[in-house]
């Protein structure tokens, strides 16, 4: 019984973590319509930006957190800004450019902190036990930060006008446009809080694993994974998926090992991208 | 004017020419410059390019009386079959012919066919059981895998610590699987009962793996060959699961890096590893001729020792060879020098009773030890012999 508890809570922390990661990537699939192969990137940099702040410059964690979040936002505004926005209704363009800029970004941090995983602890230490069940309060604080995040993007979406010309612009985008919600403005915007979101999970999620200038290319396949089987744009279904495929690691890990685990994860994807193509709740076909 | 334009062909061509006459020696270095091996690559290529400036400041390698040109070309492998078979690629297309690397089994086993069929000559460290062997003459190995030292560290380690029961963690592909079959015989020939646990390689998140790890509570844990960034994350969720007992790394060299990432000493608490080099002034002494020759620090993993005195004898043989480009000869020459290097002392030629050849270097090398938190004194251990 502790072993099937264990498991589960392992699972939620996954889910939660996974679903931070792939809110901002089906976001930007979503409104934009961008496949954002930069976004592993955003979580290195993230973490990166966290160490910086805490470690280097000693800043309390959860103020260089915050600048993190800052910083990965402002540099996602940036792109889209002066890049991305110049190519937006080339998929193929913005496909070639996330990926450059992946690919500029892990370098950068190769040139600045070097290949080596620094030593960068999470601030909180200790675990939770009862009996055989165990959970690391840094891992609890993870889980609930990452919640609340999810809770503040589900309010963002769907319960403010912000939002409501988000889902506008992803519903029809020229129509959007043409009722006067400023395409200049929001989506810019959107991928800044996608990105910001990244960042967030990079400074959560790095000190309690490691830190290291490629760890964005496991999280970029994750994500990606996660928004195709929750269907891509869809901000509830990125969410459920993240905590399905969260629950299905930890359970198959667990029981089955760590080969057939992955295994039966792919499995999962498979049999559901049969039964239902467009994934758990993703529409028959993107109209941005 | 035409006299001119004439003049300055000739003197172009001159400088061509003496350009193309100028000896250069190209070493093909090809290992992980990226990705959680990274460590092992850097260590490697260090030295391979210190050995290089040595040589190059002795003037060791000559050809026609005139001192040689040494260029390091590092190639990122990435830890995998095809990384290294691209580098090799590389390096053939550039003329290359002798290869100092890789690091890793999946690489060795992409590196090999293509080198013998470019006719290179090729030192390279990885635990494979196939690592060297009859049918690639021109393959030397630099130094034993756990089928040399694992024994001894699981006897250090039992005497420390008392367990009769083991699991061996590592990476479900050959870099993985090869270093954990050997590292299980080790602790059945030590009365010690094993099982094994594999994950997919790329896994960043361990804490289903530690789930199942703490099911099966063995009475210690074995790292094998998992790379210092994960074995690190696995060290850290195995202390945070209430794991008590030690923690073994068979596998090679890394604990500065797994130290790190896990957090310090106190989070390793018990910690039994293969070092590869037993530390004494002479060889402290190599850091500061380092720092002289390069310009910076020498790559902190221990494997550049290693590296090391495996380049340094490699260099001999080309000298006495006397050829830049003829692979069997170096590699006679090779097979004819005694194992001895200035810094690291003197070893023996071995691998014919485990990989039916005799180019595997042996040195004296050490086991590290962390107690309780603190860290212990090297215990030095002779180099393996096969006598």
């Amino acid at each position: 019984m502790d072993g099937i508890i264990t498991a589960g809570l392992i699972g939620v922390s996954l889910g939660a973590q996974y679903a931070l990661l792939a809110l901002g990537f089906t976001l930007i699939f979503g409104i934009l319509g961008v496949v954002n192969f930069a976004h592993g990137g955003f979580y290195v940099l993230g973490g990166y930006l966290t160490y910086y702040f805490s470690a280097s410059l000693g800043l309390p964690y959860a103020l260089a957190l915050l600048l993190a979040v800052l910083g990965s936002g402002l540099l996602g505004y940036l792109l889209e800004t002066l890049i991305l926005e110049r190519v937006i209704k080339d998929s193929q363009s913005t496909l070639m450019v996330t990926l450059g800029f992946y690919l500029i970004m892990t370098t950068a941090f190769v040139v600045t902190f070097g290949p080596e995983a620094p030593q960068f602890p999470f601030p909180v230490t200790g675990v939770w036990r009862h009996g055989g069940v165990y959970f690391p309060y840094a891992n609890l604080i993870v889980l609930m930060v990452s919640l609340l995040a999810i809770v503040f993007v589900y309010w963002l979406v769907y319960r403010t006008n912000v939002g409501r010309s988000l889902r506008a612009m992803s519903e029809e985008r020229q129509v959007a446009s043409a009722l006067g919600m400023r395409t200049k403005t929001l989506f810019p915007f959107a991928f800044a809080l996608a990105t910001g979101l990244a960042g967030l999970t990079g400074g959560l999620v790095t000190p309690i694993l490691s830190l290291t200038p490629h760890i964005g290319d496991p999280v970029l396949a994750t994500s990606f994974l996660i928004v195709i089987l929750g269907g891509l744009g869809s901000v509830t279904g990125a969410t459920v998926a993240a905590f399905i495929v969260g629950m299905v690691e930890a359970y198959s890990a667990v029981y089955l090992g760590g080969s057939k685990g992955a295994l039966a994860l792919f499995l999962l994807v498979l049999v559901v991208l049969v039964v239902k193509p467009s994934g758990l709740m993703g529409k028959e076909a993107r109209k941005a | 004017m035409l006299l001119r334009k004439a003049f300055a062909v000739l003197m172009m061509s001159t400088c061509l020419a003496g350009a193309a006459d100028a000896c250069e020696l190209k070493i093909g270095v090809p290992g992980p410059l990226s990705g959680p091996a990274t460590q092992w690559g850097l260590a490697l290529r260090g030295a391979v390019e210190f050995v290089a400036a040595e040589a190059m400041q002795q003037q060791l390698i000559k050809e026609n009386g005139q001192a040689c040109k040494i260029t390091v070309i590092p190639f990122d492998s990435k830890y995998s079959a095809e990384g290294a078979a691209a580098a090799v690629n590389s390096f053939a297309a550039d003329g290359i012919k002798v290869v100092i690397g890789p690091v890793g089994s999946p690489e060795v086993t992409g590196t090999k066919p293509l080198a013998m069929r470019n006719h290179m000559i090729v030192m390279l460290n990885s635990f494979a059981k196939d690592s060297i062997g009859p049918q690639w003459p021109n393959v030397f190995h630099i130094g034993p895998g756990p089928s040399g030292w694992a024994s001894p560290i699981i006897q250090v380690a039992k005497e420390m610590y008392k367990f009769d029961t083991a699991l061996i963690v590592a990476p479900n592909d050959q870099g993985g699987t090869d270093i954990a079959s050997v590292n299980a015989q080790a602790f059945a020939a030590n009365g010690v009962k094993v099982t094994q646990e594999y994950f997919q390689r790329g896994t960043t998140n361990f804490a289903p793996i530690i789930a199942r790890i703490m099911n099966a509570a063995p009475g210690a844990v074995d790292l094998a060959s998992t790379p210092g960034g994960d074995a690190g994350i696995i060290v850290k969720q195995l202390r945070q699961a209430g794991f008590t007992g030690p923690i073994l790394r068979l596998g090679g060299a890394g604990y500065p890096e797994i130290k790190r990432v896990a957090g310090g000493d106190e989070v390793l608490k018990d910690f039994v590893w293969y070092e590869p080099i037993y530390m004494t002034d002479q060889l402290q002494a190599v850091d500061a001729q380092y720092e002289k020759l390069m310009g910076g620090q020498r790559p902190e993993n221990a494997d550049f020792f290693r590296w090391l005195f495996a380049s340094r004898m490699v260099m001999k043989a080309i000298a006495n060879a006397g050829t830049l480009t003829d692979a069997d000869k170096i590699a006679a020459e090779l097979r004819k020098l005694p194992v001895s290097d200035p810094d690291g002392g003197e070893g023996h030629w071995i691998g014919k009773k485990f990989f039916g050849i005799n180019q595997e270097l042996s040195f004296p090398f050490a086991i590290g030890r962390v107690q309780n938190g603190k860290l212990l004194p090297l215990l030095r251990h002779d180099a393996v012999s096969e006598n």
